[in-house]
């Protein structure tokens, strides 16, 4: 089991494209995934549990990947976040 | 039993006709049980639904193309996504077949449960995108209701019809016009926003803001729209109708009268020429400008031609349509503005641009035309073939710097030359103009008007601009005023630049095509008007009446009135 802390960079936050690119970027890891913001834990494969998740712009996030292919998926994650969802802000 | 409800005029005239609700964003909800053998079928009644829903949204995907392919397509894959999520379709499932719930029932449950964590969130941003979930379960909704026949049947004819809903969308009020509807009653809605700006022009009559519009009128109820007055009358009496019908002679009359002055041209009363233009945006239009005799198309808009198709239509789609523009006005000038999109217009048609916490200060007008050049440069080419078939000028929305002007002139160069390269034959000079509604442009005029070949002043965001104002939000009441001393002496500070620099400058907002103002605009010295067509004789009948020469003297006393309410006060005195 992989976990990683990470903060919410683009402007707009977890809004529904944000998501719908995470949701997509993990669709083809076995690994379970999974998000906790503020004590609320959702599966990072599902649009509604991210969105839900109201995370704006700053928000703390956990990320945590279980699976055989958990490396792999975390890094995929971690590079979404890191490029701002390619909103270019 | 008869019963006046109180709105606010957004658009004149009188219907008569039966009340058809409408309840959008809200779900007509058959709260009865289901019975234990219909379940299953109303699962698949749902699961079909949601499946139409996602094929909707797939056919309008695959459509796009070009440079607004990956941001929409963004969006709507988002919501193909919502849609297609396990935990919501299950949710949805479960409540119809646990809590016997029909689909529309569990859809309005499902719906609300989710707004209300949407409504909870702290950031402003992530709050207001609950329409994406209202935009999503709207549409298996509405593909629910199209199943039913009743439904279809109710839907195909809207004659002799009044619209009463919450609020109504531009882009819905078009079909449903050119389907027989009489009018429309809003409880919402604001008598400034785009859709009543839309309704003056297709002369339907609209009163907005009547709070109890949809509990106190009934389905098929025979009600009485008196866009004169603000008012709607629910089962309207013998003496309503015959004010109805007083009205309805006293329309004929006017109509006789103004008829008159379709041929005639537009002087003061003291002989000196005006020009009126007409603004357009459907074919439609074009044939009202013809019939009212407008000197030309002042504003055509090119947003009709895209928001319709909900896609980005091609050149030789957008060609084709300049051309028959053109063709049309039968040598008469046209005036074509370039696309002026931005995320609030967009949403009008169910695409959204870009999601924007503040549109009206975002990317928009030439703002979003430089940022996708590919698609500037597709229209600009479209309107430069067009202008071989008579003349064109080409305007440009939200200029706010010398230096968009410069990258559309370069564009709009490249445009004309490589056309040249090619063959093709187009008119010596399509002449570039700038709308002037950014206060910015308008303060800083001087340096910029020689650079573009003329202006036209758009009021409409102009003013919201100055006065910091949302036309269209119902809370800030008469603060919107374009009578506010900034205004007048920003239009004042821009037809004299104009005069000056020798720029030809009209004004297009809704105050050309308001009798209320011109006196005013006169005084001020503007003599290039354009307005929707329907307005154009009312103005013209105007303007005969006033001695522009008298007006010209009260100038400099509407400049040194110190409030909108003495301005008023001056021009009752110049209209006296």
């Amino acid at each position: 089991m992989l976990e990683r802390d990470i903060t919410v960079s683009n402007r707009l936050g977890l809004h529904a494209r944000a998501s719908a690119k995470l949701v997509q970027a993990l669709q083809g890891f076995q690994a379970n995934i999974f998000i906790t913001y503020r004590g609320k834990e959702v599966n990072a494969k599902s649009i509604m549990g991210v969105m839900m998740l109201a995370a704006g712009l700053g928000a703390q996030l956990r990320l945590r990947a279980d699976g055989p292919d958990e490396e792999a998926a975390m890094a995929a994650m971690v590079d979404l976040f890191e490029r701002k969802f390619d909103e270019g802000q | 039993m008869r019963s006046v409800l109180k709105g606010g005029s957004a658009a004149r005239g009188m219907a008569l006709g039966r009340a058809r609700l409408e309840q959008p964003g809200r779900i007509l909800v058959d709260d009865r049980p289901l019975a234990a053998d219909e379940i299953e079928p109303e699962v698949e009644r749902l699961l079909a639904a949601i499946g139409l829903a996602r094929d909707e949204l797939r056919t309008l995907r695959d459509k796009l193309h070009g440079t607004l392919a990956s941001e929409v397509g963004d969006f709507l894959e988002a919501h193909g996504l919502i849609l297609a999520d396990r935990d919501l379709v299950a949710g949805l499932v479960d409540l119809v077949r646990l809590g016997r719930y029909r689909a529309s029932a569990a859809l309005k449950l499902q719906r609300d449960k989710l707004v209300a964590v949407f409504e909870a969130m702290e950031d402003a941003y992530l709050r207001s995108r609950k329409e994406d979930i209202d935009h999503v379960l709207g549409r298996v909704q509405a593909a629910l209701v199209r199943e039913s026949s009743v439904e279809e049947r109710k839907l195909a004819s809207r004659v002799g019809e009044i619209l009463v809903s919450d609020i109504v969308a531009p882009a819905e009020l078009v079909p449903l016009a050119e389907n027989g509807m009489l009018g429309a009653v809003l409880t919402n809605g604001s008598t400034l926003s785009h859709s009543a700006i839309l309704a003056r022009s297709l002369r339907l009559p609209m009163v907005v803001g009547v709070d109890d519009a949809l509990g106190s009128i009934a389905d098929g109820d025979l009600i009485l729209v008196d866009g004169e007055h603000g008012e709607v009358v629910v089962h309207p009496n013998a003496q309503d109708i015959a004010r109805y019908r007083h009205w309805q002679r006293e329309q004929v009359q006017i109509g006789k009268r103004l008829a008159r002055l379709r041929e005639a041209q537009t002087l003061t009363r003291d002989g000196v020429p005006i020009r009126l233009y007409a603004n357009a945006e459907r074919p439609a239009d074009v044939a009202r400008a013809r019939l009212s005799g407008a000197a030309g198309i002042g504003l055509y808009r090119t947003e009709f031609l895209f928001l319709q198709r909900r896609e980005i239509p091609g050149e030789e789609e957008q060609f084709l349509a300049y051309r028959d523009l053109v063709l049309g006005m039968g040598g008469l000038p046209v005036t074509i503005r370039t696309l002026d999109l931005g995320a609030d217009k967009a949403d009008a048609s169910g695409v959204a641009l870009e999601e924007e916490p503040n549109p009206a200060l975002g990317v928009r007008g030439v703002r979003l035309a430089l940022r996708h050049p590919q698609l500037m440069i597709s229209q600009l080419r479209a309107i430069v073939r067009a202008s071989s078939y008579g003349p064109v000028r080409i305007l440009v929305p939200m200029i706010t710097l010398i230096e968009e002007i410069h990258s559309v002139r370069r564009m709009l160069d490249q445009c004309v030359h490589d056309l040249r390269s090619t063959g093709q034959e187009i008119a010596g000079q399509v002449e570039l103009g700038a709308m002037i509604e950014v206060p910015a442009a308008a303060i800083a005029l001087g340096g910029l008007i020689r650079y573009v070949d003329f202006i036209s002043i758009g009021t409409n965001d102009l003013v919201q601009y100055v006065l910091a104002a949302d036309r269209a939000n119902d809370h800030l009441g008469t603060l919107y005023d374009p009578l506010h001393p900034a205004v007048i002496k920003l239009l004042a500070q821009i037809l004299a630049i104009a005069r000056r620099a020798r720029r030809p400058v009209s004004l297009c907002g809704e105050m050309a095509a308001d009798t209320r103002y011109t006196a005013l605009l006169l005084a001020l010295g503007l003599e290039d008007f354009s307005m929707h067509p329907g307005a154009l004789l009312e103005v013209r009948e105007r303007i005969a009446q006033l001695d522009h020469a008298e007006l010209l003297r009260h100038a400099p006393a509407l400049l040194r009135a110190s409030s909108g309410a003495r301005i008023a006060g001056v021009l009752q005195r110049m209209q006296a």
